[in-house]
């Protein structure tokens, strides 16, 4: 079967497909407020008329083109084209200053490349025994998740001002309890404002925090790298030693957190990042350009893309927006997911994962042939990159949901984070608050629903017991370590 | 107005955010005071108490240490001018139209930025209106706000 499904993929037109698919992936990933979600919804009658295989790995190569064109505009312009990318940014914008941007798009290529094979590998391999363990997690599993994505508000912390990152990180968690009650289905402090009754869209704000306020801070420079540093060709800067290991890390979280059904490619690239950063040997870069963070959040959210396609293939239930988008893809061709799937629809089912090999190559060679020219735009004097950045930015926030409003939601919060980020908060905490805030406050509550009121629901069941072990091991080291320099500062000062 | 003295009105602010949030529970349908209330009032209770303590180290600390984390814009000037600019742009959108609006925002943020060769500020201007009309308005069919005044 799996011959016959390399005989389908090799097709003229089903390459070409995954081509274009990964090619538009990249452009849609690499524009802020453009999703991967959008663009394969948009294909779905479009791909109506192709043969089934070759619809499909159309989806397939804008899902994996998107995840890694994120981090793109995240790293030459501290604009993270996707959620998933903001980690990608705290590192990758640095470097780009620095003058190394190619070597940082190198790293975010070679890691998703890996992330992706990665996760693709297993969702061929081990589909249907993973999708049991995701059917394992339930309310209070995935309340605990993102509190677990929620401990990286602790590395994301300067030192010294531990306690500012965590009102940052609850601030989030309150912005994203404005809308429609989960529970209740009830509106809350919206004010009367419909555009509100969604909820805070996190995109603008993401734009808003990160984009808008990089360029009104490059207002007084002339270019986005420093004055007295050298933009250094990528051919001269190999591959920075010692990423195997972050890149390791950040496939196998991405690809065990994207199995389970939500937000996975954010959690599980701040969760590896986290990681990253309470292992490295080189702790004190982090913040400051170090690529052992852009390895592992790229490779953990490209390791999402296959494991998100674990659930949806085999029982029908996606792992995010744009594996439900998929999954209508795949129901228009009347391939229901189920063990039919892997048989009777064998060929096109594994042809379609086997193409998703094919988008990682395509992307990797795009991206690194690519990579010195992107690069580049490090130097394009700000008098012009400004207005364009800021126009795209307002762009971006508009087209998620054709909203003005969104726009408005964009420039208040960048000036918020201007004025919070002097103050000493941090605006990655506060993203990751109210990225992380609906998943939270939809587990907890309903946890409590299936605990009947009582909060044991929330340690007695196998998996939040593991859950509450990661965190805590998670959780341990980073305040030690805040423990010994307040220890430290306190001898200095005595 | 100093940076210590912005992080306590901002603390303060949120302190009493907090306060109020706590109280706004108690409207909440009464079949939610055990579940979303209950998140919330956590939330504000963290909220409350961390902010708080930090008002309380503020206090302690010394004026002066504590400070800034991040380096503004060297150039005042440029930065009010690009605020304003899209600050009037986000306003215009509706109003005047998408298009409209970008063909007059971006030639005057370039010029209020620095630049002054008009043949890369005509080309850079219609080479974006350009590739948004393509990618946007015709392939991805974004509807652009088309403007109330025309």
């Amino acid at each position: 079967m799996i011959f016959d499904a390399v005989q389908s993929l090799l097709a003229p037109s089903a390459l070409l497909a995954v081509f274009i698919g990964t090619v538009a992936g990249m452009i849609v990933g690499g524009m802020p407020g453009l999703t991967a979600t959008m663009a394969v919804a948009l294909l779905i009658p479009v791909t109506y008329a192709l043969h089934p295989l070759t619809g499909l790995v159309l989806m397939g190569g804008v899902y994996c083109g998107a995840m890694y064109g994120g981090s793109i505009p995240a790293i030459l312009l501290h604009t993270p084209g996707t959620p998933a990318a903001v980690a990608t940014a705290l590192e990758g914008y640095p470097l780009t200053q620095q003058g190394r941007g190619g070597m940082a798009l190198k790293v975010s290529v070679v890691s998703s490349f890996i992330g992706g094979v990665f996760s693709t590998l297993v969702l061929l391999l081990t589909a249907p025994l993973l999708a049991i363990f995701a059917l394992k997690f339930g309310p209070p599993e995935y309340f605990l998740l993102a509190i677990l994505g929620l401990v990286g508000i602790v590395s994301l912390a300067d030192e010294g001002r531990l306690i500012k990152a965590l009102i940052s990180g609850i601030l989030g968690l309150v912005i994203a309890v404005v809308g429609t009650d989960p529970i209740s289905g009830s509106l809350r402090y919206t004010m009367g404002v419909r555009d509100l009754f969604d909820g805070v869209a996190f995109m603008p704000v993401l734009i808003g925090m990160f984009s808008i306020t990089e360029m009104l801070k490059l207002t007084g420079a002339t270019r986005i790298i420093h004055e007295k540093a050298e933009i250094r060709p990528i051919k001269r800067e190999p591959m920075p030693k010692g990423m195997g290991k972050f890149i390791g890390l950040g496939s196998g979280v991405g690809t065990l957190v994207g199995i389970l059904p939500g937000e996975g490619a954010t959690i599980a690239a701040f969760l590896s990042y986290n990681i990253a950063r309470q292992h490295s040997k080189n702790r004190a870069l982090f913040g400051k350009g170090n690529p052992e963070g852009i390895a592992a959040a790229e490779s953990g959210n490209n390791g999402c893309v296959g494991g998100s396609l674990v659930p949806t293939l085999t029982l029908g239930i996606p792992g995010n927006s744009v594996a439900a988008a998929l999954l209508g893809g795949l129901m228009i061709h009347g391939l229901i997911p189920g063990p039919e799937l892997f048989t009777k629809h064998g060929v096109i089912t594994y042809g379609f994962i086997l193409s998703m090999f094919l988008a990682n190559v395509i992307f990797l060679g795009l991206g690194l042939y690519f990579a010195p020219y992107f690069a580049r735009i490090s130097l394009i004097p700000t008098a012009l990159l400004i207005p364009a950045v800021c126009l795209f930015s307002a762009l971006g926030s508009f087209a998620m949901n054709n909203s003005v409003f969104d726009v408005y939601v964009m420039l208040f919060f960048a000036v918020a984070a201007l004025v919070l980020e002097r103050a000493g908060f941090s605006l990655g905490a506060l993203i990751l608050g109210l990225i992380l805030g609906p998943i939270a406050e939809t587990g907890f509550a309903q946890g409590l629903i299936v605990g009947h009121g009582s909060y044991s629901v929330f340690f007695t069941r196998g998996p939040c017991q593991v859950l509450w072990a990661v965190i805590l091991l998670l959780l341990v080291p980073p305040v030690i370590q805040i423990y010994r320099n307040h220890v430290r500062g306190a001898k200095a000062d005595g | 107005m100093s940076q210590r003295l912005v992080g306590i009105l901002i603390l303060a602010g949120l302190l009493t955010l907090a306060v109020l949030l706590y109280r706004s529970t108690a409207s909440y349908p009464a079949f939610v005071q055990g579940s979303t209330a209950s998140y919330v009032r956590f939330l504000a209770m963290s909220m409350g108490i961390l902010c708080a303590a930090e008002l309380l180290l503020s206090w302690r600390r010394k004026a002066g240490s504590g400070g800034a984390t991040e380096e503004g814009s060297k150039n005042p000037r440029r930065f009010w001018a690009l605020l304003v600019l899209i600050v009037v742009y986000a306003l215009a959108l509706d109003p005047v139209g998408f298009f409209p609006a970008s063909a007059v925002f971006l030639p005057a943020t370039m010029v209020a930025m620095g630049a002054r060769r008009p043949l890369p500020i005509v080309l850079t201007t219609a080479g974006i209106l350009a590739v948004v009309h393509v990618v946007f308005t015709k392939l991805l069919e974004v509807q652009l706000p088309k403007g109330t005044l025309f």
